[in-house]
């Protein structure tokens, strides 16, 4: 057994491999040198990243077919990295200095790794303990400045909603178990199930358990007061990318694995899609707080993207399930950059109000008066994150929206189309609300300055909403390429 | 040997019972030892499966699942400690500070 034999074989590991290795580097190297340790991160991040990107097109199972690494795989994989890396980007101001700053990069890392492994998992036992290794981390994440109340109030009730919907989950997925006898996805594809009893309960649990992850009204109830709580920047990550986790693993069981039973299911499919999307727009208009704006415009999105199980149950055109699929799978890549572009520029604000030391709740609308002559760049690429979540054209939100609400209109469902446009229309106000705040407003603070790292990644999160919006084709071709897996 | 419906309607007694828990409940520890039951409700389910079906994979779906629990109850215990620092108390009533 030499390194060629392990490479040929377990080389579409290696992206893993890496971020484990430079996560583990990085609590060793943290124990004395501390000021290098985001840059590890980064770097271990980009590696990663390159080697998921040199391997998009691979097509290869592993460890007797419960690991699978094809397109679909890959291209979440490779939305997970970019969130991270904003996030490690913006993290190397907010932690600079801090004395756990390897704790928080390691868990950042290990995060990242298990949500990946969720995107590779093939059979039920490698999905619920992908998925546990990339929620376990976040709870401590989101809990992790530990002096602020705040942040321990939204870690708590991320962490007992979030272990609560995995016992949720573990239940439902016994319940697949024992009707089915096998556990993996492949096998659980090619059988024929007949609705009783046993597989409605299996489904009603394994929709609701993955609904917490996805924040699906009636299962929001966490998200709000953990994206709320928890620090700005792992609010990115939470919003960003730990919520496509779960959108991955409900396409893999739902729609691969349980493939015989989806088509029964449009119309709770549409239903949930339906009142998440209400519900979010209509609570976001009445808040004050911007990260809890966000959140509640999360939720929201959340109801969008799930117009695609909705299309994909109702119909079973191939073109219009790949468009569903495909616009879905957009969706969730421009979602990363626009939401997280969000909350990062919300966090530079409360960097800098922290930095100035004034005292005042970090993301209250009132301290975005004036933003544009105080924090100019912040401020404009705040209106660009704000108008591609409403979907104003030329922005990445235009272009996904365009895609799922055609695919719904082509799948024969006009009125969840008609549904989601006046939500789209009514979600415009709230953000609205902001960048009126933003341009025409007095300044209230003197703030001096905006901070380099999370300005950078600002930029950075504001160059891929504009550039999937401006010139969205050759993104769009490679989703669909992708969503051919679900055919 | 036992039925499997009699070792169903045990795990769903036990879910249940979790389920009560974690709705009723009012200090944080009892609902961490809700959570453990209902997940142990589930490994229940899997090893009694596991038997019905002759196939070992339950069983083994069954360990891992009990090393998670494990895993969560370690992080769950430490923020339940950050909780009393701050408020020498794990009530749960007193964890309000973010609502809308």
């Amino acid at each position: 057994m030499n390194i060629e034999w392990i490479l040929s074989n377990y080389g579409v590991l290696l992206p893993e491999a890496v971020l484990t290795l430079f996560a583990f580097a990085i609590i060793l190297i943290g124990l004395k040198y501390r000021s290098i340790l985001g840059y590890l991160a980064f770097v271990g991040g980009v590696v990663s990243l390159g080697l998921v990107i040199m391997n998009f097109s691979v097509n290869a199972t592993l460890l007797y077919n419960s690991l699978v690494f094809d397109p679909l795989s890959q291209f979440f994989k490779v939305v997970f990295l970019l969130v991270t890396l904003l996030t490690i980007i913006a993290s190397l101001r907010y932690y600079h200095g801090n004395a756990h700053q390897g704790e928080y990069y390691f868990l950042l890392l290990i995060a990242t790794v298990g949500m990946m492994f969720v995107a590779s998992a093939n059979d039920l036992v490698s999905l619920f303990v992908a998925f546990e290794l990339g929620s376990i981390a976040t709870y401590v994440l989101a809990a992790f400045d530990k002096e602020n109340p705040r942040s321990i109030e939204a870690g708590f009730k991320y962490f007992m909603i979030g272990a609560l919907s995995s016992a949720i989950l573990l239940l439902g997925m016994s319940l697949i178990y024992g009707i089915t006898g096998t556990t993996n996805f492949t096998a659980l594809s090619q059988m024929s199930f007949e609705m009783s009893g046993y597989t409605l309960a299996a489904l009603v649990l394994i929709i609701a358990g993955l609904g917490f992850k996805m924040a699906l009204v009636p299962f929001h109830m966490w998200a709000p007061d953990t994206y709320q709580g928890a620090p700005t920047v792992v609010s990115a990550m939470l919003a960003a990318g730990s919520k496509k986790m779960g959108f991955v693993a409900a396409f893999k069981l739902i729609v691969l694995a349980l493939i015989a039973l989806r088509t029964e299911w449009y119309m709770v499919f549409a239903v949930i899609a339906v009142i998440t999307m209400t519900y979010g727009n209509l609570v976001a208009l009445t808040q004050r707080s911007l990260k809890r704006m966000l959140a509640y415009s999360s939720i929201a999105q959340a109801g969008y993207i799930a117009m695609a199980l909705v299309v994909v149950s109702y119909t079973h055109v191939d073109s219009v399930v790949n468009l569903a699929m495909g616009g879905a799978l957009f969706y969730i890549l421009s979602h990363a950059f626009m939401k997280g572009g969000a909350f990062l520029a919300v966090g530079t604000v409360g960097y800098m109000l922290l930095r100035d030391k004034i005292k005042v709740d970090e993301d209250d609308i009132d301290n975005f008066s004036g933003l544009s002559k105080t924090a100019p760049i912040t401020a404009f690429s705040l209106t660009v994150f704000l108008f591609a979540l409403a979907g104003i054209p030329l922005t990445a939100g235009f272009v996904s929206k365009l895609l799922i609400f055609s695919a719904a209109i082509y799948g024969g469902l006009a009125w969840l189309a008609v549904i989601a446009i006046l939500n789209s229309a009514l979600s415009l106000f709230y953000y609205a609300r902001v960048v009126k705040v933003m341009y025409w407003d007095k300044p209230k603070f003197d703030l001096k300055g905006e901070p380099t790292a999370y300005v950078v990644a600002v930029l950075l999160a504001l160059l891929g909403t504009v550039l999937l919006g401006v010139y969205p084709g050759p993104f769009v071709d490679v989703a669909m390429k992708v969503a051919e897996v679900f055919l | 040997m036992i039925p499997v419906m009699y070792v169903l309607a045990l795990a769903m007694t036990v879910f249940a019972i979790g389920v009560f828990g974690m709705v009723s409940a009012r200090s944080g520890i009892r609902m961490m030892m809700s959570i453990e039951l209902m997940l142990n409700s589930a490994n229940i389910n899997l090893v009694a499966f596991s038997n019905y079906h002759d196939d070992i994979s339950g069983q083994v779906f069954a360990l891992f699942s009990i090393a998670l629990a494990a895993a969560e109850a370690v992080v769950g215990f430490a923020i339940l400690l950050m909780i009393f620092r701050h408020k020498g108390a794990i009530n749960v009533d007193t964890i309000n500070i973010l609502r809308w």
